[in-house]
């Protein structure tokens, strides 16, 4: 049954089952390997010393010995790429007796962190509150107020920044000390609900309607029936718009470049593309800054899969 | 954006519901259009009115300019170029990508044990940002000690030393004319990171298409006497096809508007061989600071993008209930 559908794999049409299964398994563990290829050699490059960084020709693994090209005892990992991107000074009243001096980990991280945690926690009760009108009432003018979000979120956010920019910089004339990182998150918001409400509009649409009904009998008002009956049911697509809206602000760059003219009012992605200036040949600690990064998102990516995939299939097909 | 008019499912009057329970969907719905409306829709509508205006030089001051903008926008080289940048760019990106998804996806598609193993690998890239593939990417062709530099900086294959890394060596004379093909060896490189980037979440959505092929007509086509590529030309391909092109409308979409990679893979370079609209819209209106013509741009970038955003819908036909 399963020889119908197999068309462009490396046509093993007459090769018995068993066969079969190991070359597709081999292509597939071929694929697996281009994929992963790239942030395997960032992860080794960010271990290597700076002579081995520097060795020509090139080398994937720092291994090579005077007469062999590869010998796993004789290879050389330090931590000297991550010790440049923290800078750790001795500080006599640092809780760990030192002090991280590297802006990554002092001032651009925290910022990403703020903002992704902030901005996420709004565009999920938000878009579910947004979600929940879509999903259970009908009115005049819905249907074309979907549309227009589905449009909205196709407009360039690069094509905004402009007029964002101007707006952020009349702002700040107007009141001398307010906070920018709140106009930050704002603007995160605005970019990530367009998408997000449609998203939760589609789990709120699996929730079956007569649940709700009968909490409503039972003298629970529609506001309570919303908070105590349907949130708790849609906590999964919920869960997995705050992670996807978490990931998308954690990674974003240009929206947070442009819009924060102070630089210790950026985040993690400035701090990488500034690094590339700044760490010069000292490619080890780009790799190493790369590292440490990534290595959060792809943590929360890979406990949490089931969310993210359904969230992404779920908003690609609509929108 | 028109206010909405709260309704309730029951339109007979329960008399002792509170008018706050009348307006719920009105104050539920309210938070969520302020948002969008000031930050969507205002800087959109702006944009708009920024490319038909000009600073008066002394008085800073806007003047109505009608279509000056984009006329002076059409007639600059650097536009030129870069949409010639894009046109090529998007093709190889597009089709690459969508080749390559087409192959993993029908592979996953084959009833493996380990299939959800294998898409969770595969899918990492998608989850890194812009710049850190950018990064990533960059680390192997910098100059001499990349891992692909020697590749590149290969005589044979590149037609003269041009220069020790894709980084810096521009482009081969151009055989057509005005179109810079063949593009420089760094646009062709920023194509296959882009690719990479992209590839995952491509396959996912035709992997979903390819899910929804039923079994049973398959089934019946193989035993009508269908080889596997006839019922992949006659069954699969026919019922995937709307997916595959709302699948290139969304690459479509990211290739022109990305930006992210190219700022951390080639920052535009070397010379102009990478500057494509997106970054061009950085360059005149955030570095040149001439809004007039970044305001055009963004006015003309924003079109295409609706265009392709309406055929999408048509294509979807998003019948909501």
């Amino acid at each position: 049954m399963a020889t119908t559908v197999k068309s462009l794999t490396p046509s093993p049409f007459h090769l018995p089952k068993r066969a079969r299964s190991v070359l597709l398994n081999l292509a597939l563990i071929l694929v697996c390997m281009l994929m992963l290829f790239p942030v395997f050699s960032t992860l080794v490059l960010s271990f290597k010393q700076q002579s081995d960084v520097r060795s020509l020709p090139p080398r994937l693994f720092p291994c090579n010995t005077a007469t062999d090209t590869f010998d796993l005892a004789a290879c050389r990992f330090f931590g000297e790429g991550y010790e440049r991107v923290f800078l750790a000074k001795p500080s006599p009243n640092a809780l760990l007796g030192f002090q991280i001096t590297g802006r990554i980990f002092s001032t651009y991280l925290p910022n990403t962190v703020l903002y992704a945690f902030a901005t996420a926690f709004f565009v999920t009760i938000i878009s579910a509150m947004s979600a929940y009108v879509y999903s259970r009432y009908r009115f005049r003018g819905r249907r074309a107020l979907m549309i227009a979000l589905l449009v909205l979120a196709g407009v360039p956010v690069l094509t905004m920044l402009l007029a964002l920019q101007q707006t952020a910089n009349g702002i700040r004339r107007i009141i001398p000390g307010y906070e920018e990182r709140i106009f930050m998150i704002i603007v995160y918001v605005g970019l990530e609900l367009p998408f997000a409400i449609w998203v939760v509009k589609g789990f709120f649409d699996t929730i079956p309607k007569e649940l709700e009904e009968a909490a409503l009998i039972d003298g629970c008002s529609r506001f309570g029936a919303l908070v105590r009956v349907v949130a708790p049911l849609a906590t999964p697509g919920l869960m997995s718009i705050f992670l996807l809206a978490f990931v998308n602000v954690w990674n974003e760059f240009i929206v947070n470049y442009l819009l924060m003219s102070k630089q210790n009012l950026r985040g993690a992605m400035y701090g990488v593309f500034d690094f590339i200036a700044q760490s010069l040949s000292s490619y080890n600690a780009l790799a190493a800054a790369c590292v440490l990064v990534m290595v959060p998102v792809i943590v929360v990516f890979l406990f949490t899969r089931r969310v993210f995939f359904r969230a992404m299939v779920d908003g690609a097909i609509t929108g | 954006m028109r206010a909405t008019a709260p309704a309730t499912p029951t339109h007979t009057p329960v008399p002792k519901r509170s008018a706050f329970a009348r307006t719920l969907p009105f104050w539920l719905l309210l938070p969520g259009l302020l948002i969008i409306a000031a930050i969507q829709l205002y800087p959109s509508l702006f944009t708009f009115y920024l490319s038909v205006q000009r600073i008066e030089p002394g008085t800073g001051r806007y003047v109505f300019r009608g279509l000056d903008n984009f006329a002076r926008l059409l007639s600059t080289q650097q536009f030129q170029e870069s949409l010639a940048h894009t046109v090529l760019f998007l093709g190889g990106y597009c089709a690459f990508t969508l080749a390559c998804a087409l192959g993993i996806a029908l592979l996953l598609r084959q009833r493996v044990r380990l299939s959800p193993l294998y898409i969770t690998l595969i899918f990492v890239p998608w989850v890194l940002s812009d710049v850190v593939a950018g990064v990533i990417w960059r680390l192997f062709v910098v100059p001499e000690y990349g891992l692909f530099s020697p590749f590149f900086a290969n005589p044979d294959l590149f037609g003269g030393s041009r220069g020790i890394s894709i980084l810096t060596s521009p482009a081969a004379p151009s055989i057509l004319g005005d179109l810079p093909f063949p593009p420089a060896p760094a646009l062709i490189f920023l194509m296959l990171a882009s690719a990479w980037k992209i590839l995952p979440f491509t396959t996912l959505l035709i992997l979903a298409a390819l899910q929804t092929v039923p079994q049973e007509v398959l089934e019946s086509g193989s035993i009508d006497g269908a080889t596997g590529r006839q019922s992949f030309r006659y069954i699969t391909l026919p019922l995937i096809l709307p997916t595959l092109a709302v699948t290139l409308f969304n690459l479509t979409l990211g290739g022109i508007n990305g930006v992210g990679m190219v700022f951390s893979l080639t920052g535009g370079g070397p010379g102009t061989a990478t500057e494509v609209l997106s970054y061009l819209l950085y360059s005149i209106g955030f570095a040149r600071l001439d809004f007039g013509l970044a305001a055009a741009l963004s006015t003309l970038m924003s079109m295409l993008n609706l265009v392709l955003v309406v055929s999408t819908l048509r294509l979807t036909g998003v019948q909501e209930d």
